[in-house]
């Protein structure tokens, strides 16, 4: 099971200093924060994209493409993508150079967006959410997996001998995730691809959770890419750890109470019982997410959000190492030792597995459009424009 | 006797004892008696809105609902019929009578035979009933008896008339009817259950 942290880029005040991080200041401490993930050997940093205040990450290829490059090892993806609002061609030609920069280092996970002012920005509608996500995410995969592309839409205009460059490393489009806490829709259309499905479920009850992953399951089954219980899962997650719980409580309180989304409303216990946050001692956490696997069966890959609510850098550093330390090695054992069968992923796809897998599929085709002529037609752009 | 029927009673009453759940728990036995005649036994759970008041706001911030809560929620939507009481504040129903309402599911009560009364300090805002709590019942597509009942301070006085008794009868009796010709809950459905298949997804795209 893969390990990683994901960040949300609000920018929030901290209610125990008073202290505001301009947006300078935070998109910095992200990378540090990803920097020291890495280091720190986690396995995966993931940043939101959003286009309103007070989020600062609106631009997550340019993020992770920087931090492909001073990363060693971490895989680096998103939480989410807007498949929504962004245009699915520059969507395309984006991820395919990240993958590229970051030699498959990468994958990424769509999502919708839930609000609503922020569609129309991008000259889109919150209430075709749904008939977004199916049409643009249909046309990026033909965009990564055909080299030349007649297209035709609702949602924007045609393409006509369109090739989206660079084309995918090694012919193998990045792995994707599909991000939905509600819409079943979004759990199906995961299902129908045999994409992975991610349900962060950070402010929500495991029994909701079980209920949509089990949904995933099932279908992922039905379309045909293996039993129920090889799906590809992740789960979101939220933890303030110290040595000892009263510590964590302690500290962490002040920034429970305010904090966007759920403070000034159920207590801090109530919520902890209600949702997946742990505040403790790192033996609590790895009892609490070491059990998760019973909820939603072995899944590939769990997320934890430690640096909202106007957390100090130097504390969320802090948090990663405790993850990476006391907590991830014991956490991976237990819950990899309750993996059902041998033929049920460990992790995700790599895309080192995945060039595997396409080449024994034979699916894998030409790398490259290569000397200015496309590999299906062999034009060249000019011949085309004539 | 083969039919059992569940009717929920949710009263937003802030005294304790208070008058709204003094006129919930006269409807529910008006609706009971009802079913009964019709050869139906009923089970009635009532939700006191004021225990639930913390959890009712925590569920608009947090966008779910917490334990006890959500047994609340899942109490009424389950029913086979609805009470619904709740004290007038400020010509209308109460801040936590709506919230409450805002937390259901708004999908959860289609179809489903309602009785609505209302308590106040004074009759002349007995018509809230109609063009407040209807309205808002209407909205969820539930099926609200012709007969609503407004008690107000003369009611409870006892005058001598038996005028609230028989407007009590009246709408239990309506209930009942309602309640009576419906198929027997059957419980938790699928929640996913209604999802379009992709390829008809994909199709409509």
């Amino acid at each position: 099971m893969q390990f990683g942290i994901f960040s949300v880029s609000d920018v929030t005040t901290d209610p125990t200093t008073g202290h505001t991080p301009d947006d300078t200041e935070r998109v910095r401490s992200m990378l540090t924060i990803a920097r020291h993930a890495d280091a720190a050997g986690l396995d995966v940093f993931a940043t939101g994209e959003h286009h309103n205040p007070p989020f600062v990450a609106s631009s997550p290829t340019t993020m992770l493409g920087y931090l492909a490059g001073v990363t060693e090892n971490i895989t680096l993806s998103t939480a989410t993508t807007l498949i929504t609002t962004n245009d699915p061609v520059r969507l395309a030609e984006e991820y395919a150079m990240l993958q590229v920069l970051s030699g498959g280092r990468m994958d990424l996970m769509m999502g919708r967006g839930n609000t609503g002012p922020v569609y129309p920005w991008f000259g889109q509608d919150i209430r075709n959410g749904i008939p977004l996500a199916i049409e643009n995410y249909a046309l990026l995969r033909r965009l990564w997996t055909e080299d030349v592309v007649d297209w035709s839409g609702q949602f924007r205009t045609p393409l006509q001998g369109f090739t989206a460059t660079p084309r995918p490393l090694d012919g193998v489009p990045p792995f994707v995730w599909h991000g939905s806490i509600r819409s079943p829709e979004i759990a199906e259309q995961a299902a129908y691809y045999g994409d992975g499905f991610l349900h962060n479920n950070i402010f929500w009850p495991m029994h909701h959770t079980k209920q949509m992953v089990r949904f995933y399951r099932q279908r992922y089954e039905h379309h045909g890419h293996g039993r129920a219980d090889q799906a590809i899962v992740g789960l979101g997650g939220q933890v303030f750890v110290r040595k000892n719980s009263q510590d964590a409580v302690r500290e962490f309180r002040p920034y429970f109470d305010v904090a966007p989304v759920y403070g000034h409303g159920p207590s801090l216990e109530d919520f902890s019982a209600q949702t997946p946050l742990t505040v403790g001692s790192p033996q609590q956490v790895i009892d609490r997410y070491g059990a998760f696997v019973e909820d939603v069966g072995y899944y590939q890959r769990q997320m934890f959000l430690i640096d909202h609510a106007g957390l100090p850098l130097k504390t969320v550093l802090e948090q990663i190492d405790l993850l990476a330390e006391e907590i991830v090695p014991e956490l991976r054992k237990i819950v990899e030792a309750k993996r059902p069968a041998d033929d049920v992923p460990l992790n995700p796809p790599t895309h080192a597995e995945r060039v595997a897998a396409a080449r024994t599929a034979g699916a894998s085709g030409a790398t490259h459009v290569g000397d200015g002529g496309d590999a299906v037609t062999g034009t060249r752009a000019e011949e085309a424009v004539r | 006797m083969s039919t059992r029927r569940t009717l929920a009673v949710v009263t937003a009453g802030l005294s304790q004892p208070s008058s709204s759940r003094l006129l919930a728990d006269r409807l529910a036995t008006a609706t009971a008696d009802g079913l009964l005649e019709a050869g139906q036994e009923t089970d009635v759970e009532v939700v006191e809105l004021r225990e639930h008041a913390h959890a009712i706001v925590d569920a608009m911030l947090t966008r779910f609902p917490s334990g006890e809560l959500a047994t609340a929620l899942d109490t009424v939507t389950g029913a086979d019929g609805l009470v619904m009481v709740s004290p007038l504040f400020t010509t209308t129903y109460s801040g936590l009578f709506k919230s409450f309402v805002d937390v259901i599911d708004p999908d959860a009560l289609t179809g489903k035979p309602v009785l609505l009364g209302a308590t106040g300090g004074t009759s002349r805002h007995s018509l809230a009933l109609d063009y407040s709590m209807r309205p808002l019942l209407t909205y969820l597509r539930t099926q609200v008896v012709p007969t609503s009942v407004f008690a107000a301070t003369d009611d409870w006085a006892g005058d001598g008339s038996d005028a609230l008794a028989r407007r009590i009868g009246r709408a239990g009796r309506e209930l009942a009817d309602a309640v009576a010709v419906r198929p027997a809950a059957t419980g938790q459905e699928d929640p996913f259950g209604d999802t379009p298949d992709f390829a008809q997804l994909l199709g409509g795209s």
